[in-house]
């Protein structure tokens, strides 16, 4: 590092004169073109580097090769320049097709998946993918998903990307003794805009046949009410802002989402369903980070509804929302079976700290962290009257810069008298906490 | 154990709470969606608490058929007394008993096993034969059945619920045997039973019931078979013709539709 005044890089001109991308198979060489734009532009050997770099990760992005290495080389030949130089690209293309299982972290359930995926059919970053989930306590997922970006245009830096895919999946809402089965299709369009702030938008629209079927003989009227096979077919906006430092453990920046739905064009379940989550991460002194998170839910009626859908009501506790009290036991209840809400809110106040002695055992302990919090909430009501809190502290593990399992000792302060509580530990799993 | 104690605590209760005031029967809306199979069973249960002289309402939905607990063959109709459900003739029936409101009390064990006989051949035979026109004649299905069947979901479910109904019927002709017959041993079959009918209606005669001046379980089933075939139009109406020739059995329908219905449905 001593050297870089005596070696100043970017005081050293250099010129790309070609750049090569090789080891493609399938795939056609107008996709890849674009990696090589801002290289031309390098007029300093600095520059170069960090382009090459970069051009590299685009490479990855385009999802067509197993590895990229860069070699940089001067040009030669009768047309190379004084200072010319030579890009070459050597990618490792992925195979015919791919198979891969695991485990998988869902909200609030780990699963079992398996997936086939078929990369790069056309050459140009089409793929096709058979996704398969499973999980003993909640869901159960099929889906068949043709995507196909297009990184290559000159919208490049919108990441735009178009997908359809089929899917059936199983919803089971133990506490309420239903289940929810979806069977449809859902094309989705994706993509970033820069217009000041960074923001990634996805329109995504889905027809399905949605059935509730029961999961005990002694379901609530209210409930088994709900039963049998229903058409959906809605439009749903999502939003993102995320400028966080980290997905799990972040020290800094804010989440903002927010998902829209709009169902009724055409079938007869019609709603209106809005969903804003936010987080507000600071960080303080000695590694400590005060964490506040919100989210909001509502559920409305169009002028066609006669039935509001059970599966789209929202469940207010739970180890994501209202911590201490059980999966959706903050909520309703109809015949002493809980149900879920129209609207709801939670918020929560977090303070997270590294574990003692975290200095110790570096690399283990970025994956751990302890936290206090204080949790309030309520459903079909926004007002502070009759609402739900808890407060506790707990453990914290990262799993894959996803996912996050908690475990928390559990006290709560405010309940109804119809809720479900979980007084004292409670251990929770997940991606999106409050 | 603990479940055994729970048989025990809920046959306690069935025994001793009394016929709830709110009982309802839930079934498909009768006008524009119940298929032939479906109404001969509901009309059953309808007469029967009628004959019991039980009050009850009847609630119409589209979604009857999913909300029940289920069956043994069109899981229709339903009812929900208290915290009770209970689907389809038998069940109910046999709920009913336990509340020693039921008709047929003064029936000896001997007669009861003979009536009970009777029911469950009044019941196989025509639920198979009427689902046999409804799902396995081609003209009856396209005409009838799968319009009725769909009117209540939207394109492209309806065909979806159509082909799964479908399905599930010819599952269960299987499961009995009929699927493999032709029509005309379908109608021997029908006739066959209306002989026995007809024969234990003329065994007592000048009395309006099958077991003397009193209703029973088999008079309801009867009934509800009989008049539902009798006043259903098809585009093939072959068992209602085979029914039709057995006078006293249409005597019989047309006694117990103005006793306890008033509908007068069938002509003179």
């Amino acid at each position: 590092m001593s050297k870089d005044s005596k070696y100043d890089l970017s005081k050293i001109y250099a010129r790309v004169d070609r750049v090569n991308v090789s080891g493609l198979l399938r795939t056609h060489s107008d996709y890849v073109m674009r990696a090589a734009d801002a290289l031309f532009k390098a007029n300093n050997f600095q520059d170069l580097m960090l382009e090459a770099m970069s051009a590299k990760s685009y490479l990855h992005e385009l999802g067509i090769f197993k590895d990229v290495s860069v070699h940089i080389d001067i040009s030669r030949g009768s047309d190379a320049s004084p200072q010319g130089y030579e890009v070459t690209f050597k990618g490792n293309e992925y195979s015919r097709m791919m198979g891969s299982a695991g485990t998988e972290i869902g909200q609030n359930e780990g699963s079992l998946r398996t997936e086939l995926t078929i990369p790069n059919i056309f050459g140009r970053g089409e793929s096709i993918s058979l996704q398969g989930s499973y999980s003993s306590t909640r869901a159960n997922d099929l889906q068949l998903k043709f995507w196909k970006p297009f990184f290559h245009t000159r919208f490049m830096e919108n990441r735009p990307e178009v997908s359809f895919s089929l899917f059936r999946q199983t919803d089971r809402f133990d506490i309420s003794s239903f289940q929810s089965t979806n069977l449809g299709y859902l094309v989705d369009f994706s993509a970033h805009t820069m217009l000041g702030v960074d923001l990634t938008h996805s329109l995504q629209y889905e027809n399905s046949i949605r059935e509730v079927g029961l999961l005990n003989k002694s379901v609530p009227f209210g409930i088994r009410d709900h039963c049998g096979p229903k058409l959906a077919s809605l439009l749903r906006y999502s939003v993102i802002y995320d400028n966080r430092d980290g997905n799990v453990f972040p020290t800094r920046g804010v989440l903002l989402k927010s998902v829209n739905e709009y169902c009724g064009l055409g079938g007869n379940i019609a709603y209106t369903s809005s969903t804003a989550h936010g987080e507000v991460n600071v960080s303080l002194f000695a590694g400590l980070v005060a964490q506040f998170c919100g989210r909001v839910g509502v559920l409305k009626e169009t002028k066609q509804t006669t039935q509001l859908p059970l599966s789209s009501l929202f469940y207010c506790g739970g180890p994501l929302t209202l911590r201490g009290f059980k999966f959706g036991g903050a909520g309703p209840v109809i015949d002493g079976t809980p149900i879920g809400a129209q609207t709801f809110w939670a918020t929560g106040a977090h303070l997270w700290a590294p574990l003692p002695f975290a200095g110790v055992f570096k690399n283990l302990a970025s994956h751990f962290r302890m936290h206090f919090f204080y949790n309030l909430g309520n459903s079909n009501s926004f007002t502070t009257e009759n609402m739900r809190s808890s407060f506790g502290m707990g453990l914290a593990v990262k799993l894959a810069e996803r996912a996050r399992i908690e475990l928390n000792y559990c006290i709560p302060v405010k309940r109804q008298a119809t809720d479900k509580i979980t007084n004292g530990f409670q251990f929770g799993i997940g991606y999106e906490f409050v | 154990m603990t479940q055994y104690l729970n048989q025990l605590n809920t046959a306690d209760k069935l025994a001793t709470e009394p016929w709830p005031e709110d009982a309802t029967i839930y079934q498909p809306y009768e006008a524009e969606q119940i298929l032939l199979p479906e109404n001969a069973s509901c009309l059953a249960v309808k007469a029967y608490l009628k004959m019991c002289n039980l009050p009850f309402g009847v609630r119409s939905c589209a979604n009857a058929e999913h909300m029940s607990p289920g069956g043994r063959m069109t899981k229709l109709p339903f009812i929900r007394a208290g915290a009770f459900i209970f689907a389809e003739f038998e069940p109910i029936v046999n709920f009913v008993e336990q509340k020693d409101m039921a008709i047929g009390s003064w029936q000896d064990e001997d007669e009861k096993a003979d009536m009970r006989t009777y029911v469950s051949l009044v019941e196989n035979i025509f639920t198979m034969a009427e689902l046999y026109i409804s799902f396995k004649n081609e003209r009856v299905y396209k005409e009838v059945t799968a319009p009725r069947n769909g009117v209540v979901f939207p394109w492209p479910l309806n065909h979806m619920q159509n082909y799964g109904k479908r399905r599930n019927a010819l599952k269960l002709l299987k499961v009995y045997q009929w699927d493999d017959l032709d029509i005309e041993s379908v109608i021997e079959k029908v006739a066959k039973c209306c002989e026995t009918l007809e024969y234990k209606l003329k065994e007592i005669p000048d009395t309006p019931f099958f077991y003397g001046d009193q209703p029973c379980e088999l008079d309801a089933i009867a009934f509800g078979h009989l008049f539902s075939i009798l006043t259903t139009n098809l585009p093939n109406m072959a068992l209602a013709q085979t029914v039709q020739k057995f006078k006293h059995l249409v005597e019989f329908c047309r006694f117990v539709d103005e006793k306890y219905f008033q509908t007068r449905f069938l002509p003179e």
